[in-house]
């Protein structure tokens, strides 16, 4: 890395915040996706936003890429470093500066860990709606960056649509602001917010965000029920959208899913499907909603149904469903997640495609997914010691992809492009809507400094080095429970 | 007449400044010395796949259509488009605008998925996509929510739709003043309690809160008589009614005559103070004072108004320079995507 840049980033931190040595940057080479290993140039922890915007400044000044970086838990590289570029790690910046039970908002510092809002919120009948499964480690700079979802956003939406306000430093170190603490966000202009939420890092550093509360549901109505077969789980989804309940959360899980949950003691009945249908709000209309559901899960051929009657059944039932990815870690040494959409209508389809293209594959792989809006999160699970496994994973997962989009879908819902998909953006974009993006980010970024080589197609490949932990896992900074 | 993409992008190609027009229910938008690309005729439902929650449209669409056919089916656009007799779907969402129930669920840009568009330099493409769920690349059709035109031009949009509930009943609360009024809308909004809408309407003396509830025909009236006794007694209102006949006192605009319409985003903290600069105006907060709709005689006293408050509007009806009333809207990175969109300056 370049010495005069470093003698000015020593200028903004202190020697304890500014990390050069190899043994301080291992930590940072890798996000959850740990395929994928970058070393960076340096890795520097601001404490405030006048250190970030001066750092952002002096990388335009000197042309030097950067990643912003809150838990470094995304599943596509969207955090992984870039090689002699600068780590910029916001997690020192978890503040939540206000709460305001009032007004329903929460203005709060982008290293918050997501699930610190709703804590924090919780003793004014509140909380932060979207719930990704990390969200007792990810942060809200990442959720932003990707506008992550979770198993509750097919009733109140993704990241997105609980913004309502933020200031950012854009790649080239002009500051901004838009939105409100209105509930109408950006209200009136184009909805910069909604441009902003999902960049992935690629327009500039989100400095504070302004974010809707919602009142926490007074009741919730969880139900499992197990099939013996994938399919008949699938009808059942369909036929509860089709009655015209609006559950909070509809979620799938495989075979292979449920045995990996068995790992962390889920308890779940022994079936080829689990389905998972939970309602929430006041306690008259969800009660009888719950009957009504109870009514068409009873007649979609489920052989066992559990109900949850307090909130400790209610923790039980998503136990596993919430622990699944890293319980699949414990069955395989090393697995890819995948995040492709398909239309709702034809989930079935799509299983039966994923079904043959494994034993094409001779691979294993679990599904878990966000039934209600069609999300699959296809788990691949390979042996990196293997010879080529890594590269025959990722092949398969490529292939899942290409079908979500031939299927009308999406190639991501939720984890993002980051590194890992940008080779499948043309797959989904039109060569014109590409040269958009391109354009666009080019007009916000002109050097291309924030978060290169992610998102689009052609960036300079990283080193693709074997699966295992988290580097911060492995070093017990974090987990995944 | 203007009937397909391919006519949007020859006369965007054909013209140097062009000022877009859907229905044009919001005559203020729409005072720009530009040749007028009319979206009127460019209508039509493309796609309805109920099952999946989700509807593809041509912008120039007459809401009416739009509404009647989701209606149909049993599901609705959450974000309540305002003006549904008169204005169009693609109008509507360029102006951003919403009418009461969108409380429950969210504003536009919450259920907008994806977009034709063409822009400024005559190219036409798809933004987003048509799943309910989608995370790849930039959100550009949630950028063109509120962007009046000025940046492209959608010629269709996909929308995520929700099956809508059977049966609703309305309750007004009256305080004696606006300040109570607005205690109480906190109370409430903050409440377990799922409304539909709620809106606060300043009266000569004192405030009326209106709320909606919807559900289920058995579990309604238990519910109403269990929201109402929670008001009651947690925000002491001087007077309770229950409404008999209440779709109509859901049209927000509807009892809002006078020479200007506008829009205002609010913080519910400014409600009072934005209340006592406009008093004699007819207005009504929707989104529980979080957005406000003015009617008054003359829009560039609203526009003072709105400036020295910090606060902006959009008005849809009445003469001014320009539609965006009070602080600036100026910034850098909308102008960065207009400098890529829209280079040379074509759309007004
Ligand atoms: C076990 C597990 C379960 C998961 N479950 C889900 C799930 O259910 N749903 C889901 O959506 N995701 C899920 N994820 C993915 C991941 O947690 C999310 O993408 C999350 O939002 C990342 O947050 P982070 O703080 O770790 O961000 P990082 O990984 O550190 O960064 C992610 C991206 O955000 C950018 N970024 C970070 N901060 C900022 C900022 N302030 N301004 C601008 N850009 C910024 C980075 O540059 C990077 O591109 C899961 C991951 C794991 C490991």
């Amino acid at each position: 890395m370049n010495r005069s840049f470093v003698d000015a980033l020593g200028g903004i931190y202190p020697g304890n915040r500014l990390l050069t040595r190899d043994v301080e940057l291992l930590p940072y080479e890798s996000d959850a996706l740990t395929a994928f290993q970058t070393k960076p140039g340096a890795v520097v922890l601001p404490e405030n936003d006048a250190e970030i915007i001066a750092t952002v400044r002096l990388c335009h000044e000197h042309s030097v890429p950067f990643v912003a970086r809150g838990s470094g838990t995304s599943l596509s590289g969207g955090s992984l470093p870039i090689a002699d570029g600068l780590t910029i790690a916001l997690n020192r910046l978890n503040r939540i500066k206000v709460i305001d039970p009032q007004q329903r908002i929460a203005i709060v510092e982008p290293g918050v860990v997501n699930l610190h809002i709703s804590q924090a919120a919780q003793p004014y009948g509140l909380y932060y709606a979207p719930d990704p499964s990390s969200q007792s480690i990810c942060t809200i700079g990442g959720n932003i960056a990707f506008n992550s979802g979770g198993a509750h956003c097919l009733k109140y939406g993704m990241t997105s649509n609980h913004v309502l306000g933020m200031k950012v430093v854009l790649a080239d170190g002009s500051l901004t602001e838009f939105g409100s603490e209105s509930l109408d966000g950006c209200g009136i202009g184009p909805d910069l917010i909604g441009l902003f939420v999902g960049s992935e890092g690629l327009f500039g550093i989100a400095l504070e965000l302004t974010l809707r509360l919602l009142p926490l549901p007074e009741l919730y109505r969880t139900v499992l029920a197990a099939f013996d077969d994938l399919g008949q789980a699938g009808d059942a989804v369909s036929q509860v959208v089709a009655s015209g309940l609006l559950p909070g959360a509809i979620e799938i899980m495989d075979r292979l899913a449920i045995r990996a949950a068995e790992t962390v003691g889920a308890n779940y009945p022994d079936a080829e499907a689990l389905l998972i249908v939970e309602l929430e709000g006041e306690a008259p209309q969800v009660e009888a909603e719950f009957a009504q559901l109870r009514e068409l899960i009873e007649r979609s051929g489920a052989f066992e149904i559990r109900s949850a009657q307090s909130e400790d059944e209610r923790a039980r039932i998503w136990k596993g469903r919430k622990s699944a990815f890293s319980a699949v870690g414990r069955l395989s040494p090393d697995y890819i997640v995948q995040d492709g959409v398909v239309p709702r209508s034809r989930l079935g389809e799509a299983l039966q495609q994923i079904d043959a293209m494994k034993r094409r594959y001779g691979l294993e792989v679990a599904n878990v997914f966000h039934a209600g809006d069609g999300n699959l999160h296809p788990l691949i699970l390979f042996d990196g010691r293997e010879d080529g496994a890594l590269h025959k994973a990722e092949a398969l997962a490529g292939e899942i992809l290409a079908m979500c989009v031939k299927l009308g879908g999406s190639i991501t819902g939720e984890h993002g492009v980051g590194v890992e998909k940008r080779d499948y953006m043309p797959a989904m974009f039109s060569e014109a809507e590409l040269d958009v993006m391109l354009a666009l980010r080019k007009a916000i970024d002109p050097r291309e400094i924030a978060n290169r080589g992610k998102m689009f197609p052609g960036g300079e490949a990283p080193a693709l080095t074997m699966q295992g932990m988290h580097p911060l896992e492995r070093q017990g900074v974090i987990s995944r429970e | 007449m203007i009937t397909s993409d391919e006519q949007v992008r020859a006369f965007v190609g054909a013209h140097d400044r062009l000022h877009v027009r859907g229905m044009g229910s919001k005559p203020a938008l729409h005072q720009v010395d530009a040749p007028i690309l009319d979206m009127s005729a460019l209508r039509g439902i493309v796609e309805y796949q109920p099952q999946e929650f989700t509807l593809t449209v041509r912008a120039g669409t007459p809401l009416r259509e739009v509404v009647a056919a989701l209606a149909e089916q049993g599901q609705y656009l959450p974000f309540d488009p305002l003006l549904p007799e008169s204005a169009s779907i693609g109008g509507t969402v360029a102006s951003n605008l919403s009418g009461s129930r969108r409380h429950r669920f969210g504003g536009v840009r919450d259920f907008v998925l994806g977009a034709a568009i063409v822009d400024g330099t005559a190219q036409g493409y798809t933004v987003g996509g048509k799943v309910v769920k989608n995370a790849a690349g930039f959100d550009l059709t949630k950028f063109l929510v509120g962007s009046l035109g000025n940046y492209a031009i959608l010629t269709e949009l996909t929308f995520k739709v929700f099956p809508d509930v059977p049966r609703f009943r309305s309750l007004r609360f009256t305080y004696a003043t606006l300040a109570e009024a607005l205690e109480a809308s906190y109370d409430i909004n903050r409440s377990r309690f799922e409304l539909d809408a709620l809106d606060i309407l300043p009266g000569a003396d004192g405030a009326v809160l209106q709320a909606r509830l919807g559900g289920f025909s058995e579990t309604l009236p238990a519910r109403v008589q269990r929201f109402s006794d929670f008001v009651t007694t947690t925000t002491a209102p001087q007077h309770v009614e229950v409404i008999k006949d209440e779709l109509s006192i859901w049209d927000c605009v509807g009892d809002l005559d006078g020479a200007c319409l506008a829009k205002v985003t609010l913080a519910p903290r400014q409600l009072l103070a934005l209340d006592a600069a406009i008093d004699g105006a007819k207005r009504r907060y929707t989104l529980a004072g979080n957005i406000g709709f003015v009617a008054c005689e003359d829009a560039s006293w609203l526009g003072d108004v709105l400036a020295r408050l910090g606060l902006r509007g959009l008005l849809l009806r009445g003469q001014a320079r320009s539609p965006l009333l009070g602080a600036p809207l100026e910034n850098v990175l909308a102008a960065r995507v207009k400098a890529t969109l829209d280079p040379l300056g074509k759309l007004v």
